[in-house]
């Protein structure tokens, strides 16, 4: 076999030593540490990518948390003026329609004092022309002129 | 037929001068077609490695994409088997794999494949388990007999089980070496034995009369190239892979020593 003819050994062996260390030394100083910083800076990239990314999203959350809330203060502020205007309506209906009653009833028993006072005195009325026309006829069947206190007088006992 | 094993052979293209190293001779520093393959592949790895990270976008192109994902792919490989101090062990790890593959590859094109020579494949699982023995006597010292002592063994397991251990450690290597080498030796012989065929059987059906029978047995082996051809290419990137991965659990041996991760 060529592989065992030994005056070649020697310098295969030399070359290949030196074409190693070579290689060995490009790699070691050259590739690898180029290899290794490429691969380091990719990790940061993807990592502070990444980072900013989480921080992106929590600031859009807690906007859309602030949006969300606002909206639910606005809503109960709405439901909250609604009420209150509703409540004040109906008080006011009521204080007016109170208000009204009472003017009402005032009026009513006013006319009605006024109405009593009329039949009263109607009714005094009625007494002063019944003993008149009493008088009047006991004056005409008598002849005989009747006072004013016997009229009275006959009155009280009728 | 052409002889299989003549893509093997190693030649001379530019001879350099030879220097003497004492206690262990005269060295050939002649640049062979062995030192070209490796040189070339080396050459195409530095090269794309170059321009796959020389841009370093964040967002990365498709060539850097591809160089990312082989230097990634083997990064997770040796976190994962040595854990997180495999980050030191990557560089070395990752050069091991890459230069193999490339060989490999190269072996596929070119006609020249050094990874079939056992000079290169012994030099690199030597390289590694040196590097396994440095790295475990500096970080355990003299702790280092517990490779061959596992815990929680008793001790009358431990007569059988320490040889073992002790004698499966210094095969490592060997069959570090000789896995890469066989299995690129074979499947080169194994195309030029078919691809041979193809030759042969076609110059014998050339020939007319009976010869005509070679046809279905050429083309049934030009089948075979084409197969073969597809398996060296999984087979390339296999054996690669497989010394990378035994070089991280070998490293890991000595790096966690006595205790797992």
């Amino acid at each position: 076999m060529p592989q065992f003819r030994f005056e070649y050994w020697g310098g295969q062996i030399v070359w290949l030593l030196i074409v190693f260390a070579i290689l060995y030394v490009l790699f070691a100083r050259v590739f690898v540490p180029r290899f290794r910083a490429i691969t380091d800076i990719r990790a940061q990239t993807i990592a502070d990518a990444l980072a900013e990314a989480r921080r992106v999203q929590a600031e859009s959350d807690a906007k859309a948390q602030a949006v969300k809330s606002d909206i639910e203060k606005a809503r109960a502020d709405s439901r909250k003026l609604v009420a209150d205007a509703r409540a004040k309506a109906s008080d006011d209906m009521a204080r007016t329609q109170a208000g009204q009653d009472a003017e009402l009833a005032a009026k009513v028993h006013e006319a009605e004092v006024r109405i009593g006072g009329m039949r009263d005195a109607a009714m005094s009325n009625v007494r002063g022309i019944a003993s008149e026309t009493a008088a009047d006829i006991v004056s005409k069947l008598t002849g005989k002129p009747v006072s004013a206190a016997e009229a009275k007088a006959a009155e009280s006992i009728a | 037929m052409a002889d299989p094993m003549h893509q093997f052979e190693i030649h001379k293209i530019v001879d350099l001068p030879d220097f003497a190293v004492p206690g262990i001779g005269v060295i050939d520093m002649a640049f062979t077609n062995s030192t070209l393959a490796m040189t070339l592949a080396a050459a195409g790895v530095a090269g794309f490695f170059a321009l796959a990270t020389g841009r370093g976008e964040v967002v990365p192109g498709r060539l850097q994409m591809v160089g990312e994902a082989a230097l990634g792919y083997i990064d997770n490989l040796t976190t994962s088997i040595i854990g997180p101090e495999g980050k030191k062990f990557f560089p070395f790890v990752f050069t091991l794999f890459i230069f193999i593959l490339a060989m490999n590859v190269l072996g596929l094109f070119l006609v020249f494949t050094a990874t079939s020579q056992l000079a290169v494949t012994a030099t690199l699982a030597a390289m590694t388990m040196l590097l396994v023995l440095i790295i475990g006597f500096v970080r355990n010292g003299a702790n280092m007999y517990k490779l061959f002592v596992p815990a929680g063994v008793p001790w009358y397991m431990l007569i059988l089980v320490t040889p073992i251990e002790f004698i499966s450690f210094l095969l490592r290597p060997v069959t570090l070496a000789l896995r890469l080498f066989g299995n690129m030796l074979g499947g080169h012989v194994a195309l030029k034995v078919f691809a041979g065929f193809v030759i042969s059987l076609g110059t014998l059906a050339a020939g007319g009369g009976l010869g005509l029978l070679g046809i279905p047995g050429a083309m049934l082996s030009l089948g075979g190239v084409v197969a073969l051809t597809a398996l060296e290419f999984l087979v390339a990137f296999l054996q690669a892979f497989v010394f990378a991965v035994l070089a991280c659990v070998y490293l890991n041996d000595v790096v966690n020593l006595g205790h797992h991760h």
